[in-house]
C-alpha cells in the first residue's frame, strides 16, 4: 500500500492520466462546439476510427506524424460535410444519423485496414518533447526535473494542443461573434434567424470544427498507441459525447471530466498492478472510471441545462 | 473419391510420423527456434480434406493473436476456409454461422468461447453439419459439435520459467484481458513458472479483449513499477508490446508468435497449433462422427509449440532448462495449474 | 407639402391554399404616430405584418417606405430598411446577455472578436434616451417579462428602426408595466418613430393610438381614431355584429361555501414553494376571479384543486365538505368539480382525438354509453351531437380531429364536456385566452348562467377586463400568496394593478 503513495508513483499516475485523457478531450471539445450549436453527433466514435486509421496509414506511408494528424483532420472534415448535409440541410433526425456515421466509420475503417495493411504493424509513436527531432535536446533537462518534469514535459505535442484547446474553445464560444452565433442558434434558432444570423451556416461550421477535432482525436490515438486495429477506439467517442453532457457544455468542466476519467483509469490500473485491488475484483474495477466520472460530474453539473435547441432541426415554417 | 481422400489422409499422417521420427523422440516437436530475420509466413500444407470449411472468428484474421492462429492452422492443413471475421458481436457471428450452415458448408469452425450459446441453438437444426467450437473444454453434449481448448497453462509455465531467469527480483508485468478462458490459464501457468524460477508476477486484467489504449496504459504502469519483463495475451496486447519496445523490456507472447511486432525483444511465444486437433476432428468427421467430444492442445500432442526467437540472445542453459521443463510437463512431473 | 408616410402598404392581397388572408388591404403609418391594427385571431393582422417583415411575399400590392417602393425579402432586409419588430413571443436567447442579444447578427467593429463593451455603451445611451433602464451585462433569463420586452425594443432602436411593429406587447405585462411601456412608446413617437401597435385590448387601443385600422376576415372593416369611436363600436367592427362586452349579471343570493381552500401550499416544478398558504372560499352563486401576472402560482393552485398536483401537508381542499386534499383527479371530479385548464391543447383536450372522443373523455366509463362490454355508438353520437348543438361548437362533423378546430371552438368543446357533468364547482383557468370575441362572449354568458343557478366558480385570468367584467369578488395572487380580496364594486383597475405587482 505504502508503495502507492510514494511521490514518484503518484506523479506517474497523474502523468498517465493526462496522456490517457488526450483523445477524449480532443473529441469532447469538438463535440462541445457542435452541441452548443444545437447539433448532437453520436458518430464521433466512427469519425475517430476513420481518423485513427487515416493517421496510422499515413505514418506507415510517409513516416510523418504531422501529415498523419492532418489526414485525420481532413477525414473528420469530410465526414463532417456529410453529417452537416444530412442533419442541417435535410433535417434528418440527429440521433440515428450519428449512429449511421458511427457504423460506417467502424466498418469502413476496418475494411480499409484489412485491404491496405492487413497485419497490424507498429509505427513510430508520437515523440515526447525530449525525443522531438532537432529540438529534443532542449527539453531533456526539463523532463528530468522532479515531479514537474514527468507531469508537464514528458508529453507529445498533441497533449499540449489538446489542453491549449480548452481555453481556446472557451474563447471561441464566449468572445467571438462566431461563438455568440453558435450559442444563439443552439438556444433559440428562431431568434438568431430573425436577426439575420444564418442558422444553417453557423451549424455547418460548428459541425465541421467538431468532426475535424474528432478526426484529430482519432489520429492522435493511433499515433500515441502506434498501432491500428479493428475498433481501436473501443467507445472513446461515445464516452466523449457523454463527457460533454456531464461537463455541462463548458470546456473547462469537460476537461475536468476527461482528466477525472483518465485519473480513475490510471489509478485503477496502477492499484491492480500493485495488488491493492484484488484479482477477483477486476471486472468491478473496470467499471469504476465510468461510474465515478459520471457521479462526480452529475453532482457538479446537474443543475445546468443544455442548449435548448439541441437535436432540434431548424426550419423557418 | 473416398479412396482418394483416404489416401491423402494417409499421406499426411505418414509425413507427420516421418517428421516426428526425424526430429527425434518426444519433446522436440514442442519447440522451434526461428532463424533471425526470417519471414514468419505460414506455408500452405497439403490439403487434408475436400469437405468445405468456414471460419467465424471475433477479431481480424491477421490479428497476430487469437484469430490468426486459427487461420494459420487451417492453412497448414491446406484448407482455405470462407472467413467471417471481426464478429465481436455475438449476434453477427450467430447469423454468419447459420448462414454457412444453410449454404451447406460441411464444417463450420466457430472460433470464440462466446459463440457457445448460439451454437447450442443452431447446431441441432443442422444435424448433417459438423461444428468445431472453441475454446471450450466442453462440447455442451451436442452430437455434432467438437470442442477444442488449449492447455495454455503449459506454455505459460515454460514462458514464466524463462522470464524468471531474466527478471529475477524485479518481477514480471502481466497484461491480461478479461479474467476468463485461456487467458486465465496462461497467466496462472505463467505465474507458477515464474515463481518456480524465483521471480514474481504482477497481474492486471484490463477488462477488455480489444482495448489497446488500456493495455498500453497497463503496460506503462508495469514499466513504471520497475518490472524487467512483460507478457500479455489477447489482441489488445499489441499495445503492451509497443510499450515493451519503447522501454526495452523483453516480451513473452502467447497464442501467436509476436515476433512480427517486436522482433528484437520477443523471447519466446507459446503458439497454438490448432491443426493438431483439427486434423483429428476432420478425420473423425470424414469417418462419419460429426462431433461429441472436446480435445485439448498440449505440449505433448504438439498443439502447443514453444517458438523461440532466434534474434533474442537467450542463455543456452536457460533454454535447456526450459526444454527440460517441457519434458517434465509432458511426463506429468510438473503441475502447471 | 405633406411628407410621404413612413410606410404605405397599398392593396395588399395574400392567399394561402383555401384562405384569403389579406384581401386588398391598404394601411399606412406616419412618422411620429401610433397606428393600431385591430382584429380577431385569423383576421389577417399577422399575415400583413409578416409581409412587412419580409417573411411572406404578397401576391399583389406594393410596399413603400418613405415614399419609395421597397422590396422586403427577409427579416434582414426589413431590418436594413429600418423596420423593427417586437414579436409576441420574444425573439431572445435566454442564455445570452442583453448586450449579446442586441449585438447578435450585427458585424463587430473588431472583426472576429465581439465588441460587447462598445455595444453596452450604446445600449446605455439608448436606455437613457428612452427611459428603458436595463443592465447590458445581465443574462436574459434573469429578467422579468417587462424587462425582456424592453430588450426587444432596444434591439430595434439599436438597429435604428424608424418603424416599429409591436405584436400584442401588453399580453404578458402587469398594468403598471403597460403604463411604463406606453410612456416609452410615446417618447419614441415624439422622436419621430412610427409605431404599429397590435392588440385586442380595447381600452389600451383607445388610450394609446393615434389611428386605428380594424381587420376582419382579411379585409379592412374600419379606419378610425380614438376620438371618433368607443369600445363597443370597435368590438362590433372586429366581430361584424352586435356584441355584449359587459355581460348582464343579475343579483344572486350567496349560498354556502362550496369550494374551501385552507392554508394551501404547493411546490412548483422546480421543487420550490409556488403556492404559499392560500385560503379562499367560493360560495354557491358567485364568481371569484383570481387576478395576477402569470407565474405567480395560479397554475399550480389550479392543478392542486383539480387533484393533479399534491399539496404540502397542512393544506386542505374541500368541495361541499368532502375533503379532497389527497384525492386524485377522478375523486375530485366525482365530488363535483369541472375543470377548464389553462393549456387547453395540453391538459384540456387530445389534439389527435376526434371531437366526439374529446367530448367523452371524462365519462366514457359511464354505463349509459355501454351495451354489454362495448360502446353504444349510437347513444354516444346522440350525446355528442346534443353537446355540440347546445354549446354551438363549430365543427364540420363529430369525427373531425379536434386540433383542426379554432381555439374558441376547442374551448367551447371543453366547456360543453365539463358543464354537462352538472358540477357544483367550476374551476376555469384563462377561459378566453386566445379565443375570439364571439366565443369569449358565449363562454362568459355560460359561466354567468352557471353562477345564476348556484354553481361556485373560481376563474383564474390574467385579463383584467375579464376579471372586472365577470367576477363578484376578486383575489389577487402575487408570488404564491393571495395579497388581497376585493369586492367587485370596490375594485379599480389601478388598485388591482398595484396589488398584482406586489404593491
Amino acid at each position: 500500500m505504502s508503495q502507492f503513495f510514494t511521490v514518484s508513483v503518484l506523479v506517474a499516475t497523474l502523468a498517465t492520466a493526462i496522456k490517457f485523457a488526450v483523445p477524449y478531450l480532443l473529441a469532447a471539445l469538438g463535440e462541445t462546439i457542435g452541441q452548443r450549436s444545437g447539433v448532437l453527433n453520436l458518430g464521433v466514435d466512427g469519425i475517430m476510427l476513420l481518423g485513427a486509421f487515416g493517421g496510422y496509414y499515413t505514418v506507415i506511408q510517409t513516416g510523418s506524424h504531422l501529415q498523419g494528424i492532418l489526414v485525420g483532420l481532413g477525414i473528420g472534415l469530410a465526414i463532417g460535410i456529410v453529417y452537416a448535409y444530412v442533419t442541417v440541410f435535410l433535417h434528418a433526425q440527429q440521433g440515428i444519423s450519428g449512429i449511421g456515421i458511427f457504423l460506417f466509420g467502424l466498418g469502413f475503417s476496418d475494411l480499409l485496414f484489412q485491404e491496405l495493411v492487413g497485419t497490424p504493424k507498429p509505427i513510430r509513436p508520437l515523440p515526447t518533447l525530449d525525443k522531438l527531432p532537432g529540438v529534443g535536446g532542449i527539453f531533456e533537462p526539463l523532463v528530468d526535473i522532479d515531479i514537474v518534469g514527468p507531469l508537464l514535459f514528458d508529453h507529445n505535442l498533441m497533449t499540449y494542443m489538446a489542453f491549449l484547446l480548452v481555453p481556446a474553445t472557451t474563447w471561441l464560444l464566449m468572445k467571438t461573434t462566431f461563438g455568440m452565433n453558435v450559442r444563439a442558434v443552439g438556444e433559440n434558432p428562431q431568434a438568431a434567424d430573425s436577426l439575420g444570423v444564418s442558422v444553417a451556416k453557423t451549424r455547418l461550421i460548428a459541425i465541421l470544427i467538431g468532426s475535424s477535432l474528432a478526426g484529430i482525436a482519432g489520429a492522435t490515438l493511433s499515433l500515441q498507441l502506434a498501432i491500428f486495429q479493428h475498433n481501436l477506439t473501443n467507445g472513446i467517442g461515445f464516452i466523449a459525447v457523454a463527457l460533454v453532457y456531464f461537463g455541462a457544455w463548458r470546456p473547462r468542466w469537460v476537461m475536468a471530466g476527461a482528466l477525472l476519467y483518465g485519473l480513475v483509469t490510471a489509478t485503477r490500473i496502477r492499484w491492480q498492478s500493485l495488488d491493492i485491488i484484488p484479482q477477483g475484483a477486476s471486472d468491478i474495477a473496470a467499471m469504476a472510471p465510468a461510474i465515478i466520472t459520471i457521479l462526480a460530474l452529475v453532482l457538479l453539473a446537474s443543475r445546468v441545462r443544455g442548449p435548448a435547441a439541441l437535436t432540434r432541426p431548424f426550419s423557418r415554417h | 473419391m473416398k479412396a482418394k481422400r483416404m489416401l491423402k489422409l494417409f499421406a499426411v499422417l505418414f509425413a507427420m510420423t516421418l517428421t516426428a521420427a526425424a526430429c527425434g523422440s518426444g519433446d522436440s516437436t514442442s519447440t522451434t527456434t526461428s532463424e533471425c530475420g526470417s519471414d514468419l509466413a505460414v506455408a500452405a500444407g497439403e490439403s487434408v480434406t475436400d469437405l468445405s470449411v468456414a471460419l467465424v472468428a471475433p477479431s481480424a484474421k491477421d490479428d497476430v493473436a487469437f484469430t490468426q492462429s486459427m487461420v494459420d492452422s487451417l492453412t497448414r492443413l491446406g484448407i482455405e476456409p470462407q472467413i467471417t471475421d471481426g464478429t465481436f458481436v455475438v449476434e453477427e457471428a450467430a447469423a454468419a454461422i447459420r448462414g454457412y450452415a444453410e449454404d451447406g458448408i460441411d464444417i463450420i469452425v466457430a472460433h470464440g468461447t462466446q459463440y457457445g450459446g448460439s451454437l447450442a441453438e443452431i447446431a441441432p437444426d443442422f444435424p448433417e453439419t459438423s461444428f468445431i467450437w472453441g475454446t471450450s473444454a466442453d462440447n455442451q453434449g451436442i452430437a455434432n459439435v467438437f470442442a477444442y481448448y488449449p492447455e495454455a497453462d503449459q506454455g505459460g509455465y515454460v514462458n514464466g520459467l524463462i522470464a524468471a531467469s531474466i527478471a529475477g527480483a524485479d518481477g514480471i508485468g502481466v497484461v491480461g484481458p478479461v479474467e476468463a478462458g485461456d487467458a486465465v490459464a496462461y497467466i496462472e501457468g505463467f505465474t507458477l513458472g515464474a515463481e518456480a524460477g524465483g521471480s514474481s508476477t504482477s497481474i492486471v486484467y484490463t477488462g477488455s479483449f480489444s482495448d489497446v489504449a488500456l493495455a498500453t496504459t497497463t503496460a506503462e504502469a508495469h514499466a513504471a513499477n520497475g518490472v524487467a519483463v512483460l507478457t500479455g495475451t489477447s489482441q489488445s496486447a499489441v499495445g503492451a508490446v509497443n510499450v515493451a519496445t519503447a522501454n526495452d523490456l523483453p516480451w513473452f507472447g502467447t497464442q501467436s508468435n509476436t515476433e512480427a511486432w517486436s522482433s528484437d525483444l520477443t523471447v519466446a511465444s507459446q503458439v497454438y497449433h490448432w491443426d493438431v486437433v483439427l486434423a483429428d476432428m476432420i478425420e473423425k468427421i470424414e469417418g462419419g462422427t460429426l462431433g461429441g467430444e472436446a480435445m485439448a492442445l498440449t505440449l505433448e500432442n504438439g498443439g502447443l509449440v514453444m517458438e523461440f526467437n532466434g534474434c533474442y540472445d537467450l542463455d543456452s542453459s536457460v533454454k535447456s532448462d526450459a526444454e527440460a521443463a517441457i519434458e517434465d510437463i509432458i511426463a506429468g512431473e510438473i503441475a502447471t495449474k | 407639402m405633406e411628407h410621404a408616410p413612413l410606410l404605405t402598404m397599398r392593396n395588399i392581397t395574400k392567399t394561402f391554399p383555401g384562405v384569403l388572408a389579406n384581401d386588398d388591404v391598404s394601411f399606412d403609418v406616419h412618422a411620429g404616430e401610433v397606428h393600431t391594427l385591430l382584429g380577431e385571431n385569423g383576421a389577417g393582422k399577422s399575415t400583413l405584418m409578416k409581409i412587412l417583415f419580409g417573411l411572406y411575399q404578397p401576391d399583389s400590392g406594393e410596399i413603400r417606405l418613405r415614399g419609395e417602393v421597397a422590396s422586403i425579402t427577409s427579416p434582414t432586409s426589413a431590418i436594413e430598411q429600418r423596420v423593427g419588430m417586437v414579436h409576441q413571443h420574444f425573439m431572445l436567447v435566454p442564455t445570452l446577455t442583453v448586450a449579446e442579444n442586441v449585438a447578435l447578427g450585427l458585424p463587430s467593429n473588431r472583426g472576429f472578436r465581439t465588441d460587447l463593451d462598445a455595444v453596452s455603451e450604446r445600449i446605455v445611451e439608448i436606455s437613457e434616451q428612452y427611459g428603458l433602464s436595463v443592465d447590458p451585462s445581465i443574462e436574459i433569463w434573469k429578467l422579468s417579462v417587462g424587462e425582456r420586452q424592453r430588450v426587444e425594443i432596444i434591439k430595434a432602436l439599436y438597429r435604428d428602426a424608424e418603424l416599429l411593429v409591436l405584436d400584442e406587447p401588453t399580453a404578458v405585462l402587469t398594468p403598471q408595466e403597460v403604463d411604463d411601456l406606453f410612456v416609452i412608446l410615446r417618447q419614441m413617437t415624439a422622436n419621430g418613430t412610427g409605431i404599429i401597435f397590435i392588440s385586442h385590448k380595447l381600452h389600451e387601443v383607445l388610450e394609446l393610438s393615434d389611428r386605428i385600422t380594424v381587420l376582419r376576415n382579411g379585409k379592412v372593416t374600419g379606419d378610425t381614431t380614438p376620438s371618433e369611436t368607443n369600445r363597443q363600436q370597435l368590438a362590433e367592427m372586429m366581430v361584424g355584429r352586435e356584441v355584449k362586452l359587459a355581460p348582464d349579471k343579475p343579483h344572486v343570493d350567496l349560498g354556502l361555501a362550496r369550494l374551501q381552500l385552507r392554508d394551501v401550499s404547493v411546490k412548483g416544478d422546480r421543487g420550490t414553494i409556488a403556492v404559499d398558504g392560500v385560503s379562499l372560499d367560493v360560495h354557491a352563486g358567485e364568481i371569484v376571479g383570481i387576478a395576477g401576472v402569470s407565474g405567480n402560482g395560479q397554475r399550480e393552485l389550479a392543478e392542486t384543486i383539480a387533484g393533479l398536483r399534491p399539496a404540502e401537508s397542512g393544506s386542505s381542499v374541500t368541495i361541499d365538505d368532502a375533503d379532497l386534499t389527497k384525492a386524485g383527479p377522478a375523486r375530485t371530479r366525482a365530488a363535483g368539480l369541472a375543470y377548464v385548464p389553462e393549456e387547453r391543447m395540453k391538459d384540456g383536450a387530445v389534439g389527435e382525438f376526434e371531437v366526439s372522443e374529446n367530448l367523452l373523455l371524462i365519462n366514457h366509463g359511464d354505463p349509459k354509453f355501454r351495451r354489454g362490454p362495448l360502446f353504444d355508438f349510437a347513444k354516444i353520437r346522440e350525446h355528442c351531437q346534443r353537446l355540440v348543438d347546445q354549446f354551438s361548437v363549430k365543427t364540420p362533423s363529430l369525427d373531425t380531429p379536434t386540433s383542426s378546430l379554432s381555439g374558441g371552438n376547442i374551448q367551447k368543446l371543453i366547456m360543453a364536456r365539463e358543464l354537462d357533468s352538472r358540477p357544483s364547482v367550476i374551476l376555469a383557468a384563462q377561459p378566453t385566452r386566445g379565443v375570439d370575441i364571439g366565443a369569449a362572449e358565449y363562454i362568459h354568458s355560460e359561466l354567468i348562467e352557471q353562477r345564476n343557478v348556484g354553481v361556485a366558480i373560481l376563474m383564474i385570468s390574467e385579463d383584467l377586463d375579464e376579471v372586472l367584467g365577470l367576477a363578484d369578488r376578486i383575489a389577487v395572487m402575487f408570488e404564491g400568496r393571495i395579497v388581497t380580496v376585493i369586492d367587485r364594486e370596490a375594485a379599480t383597475r389601478e388598485a388591482l394593478g398595484l396589488a398584482m405587482a406586489g404593491g
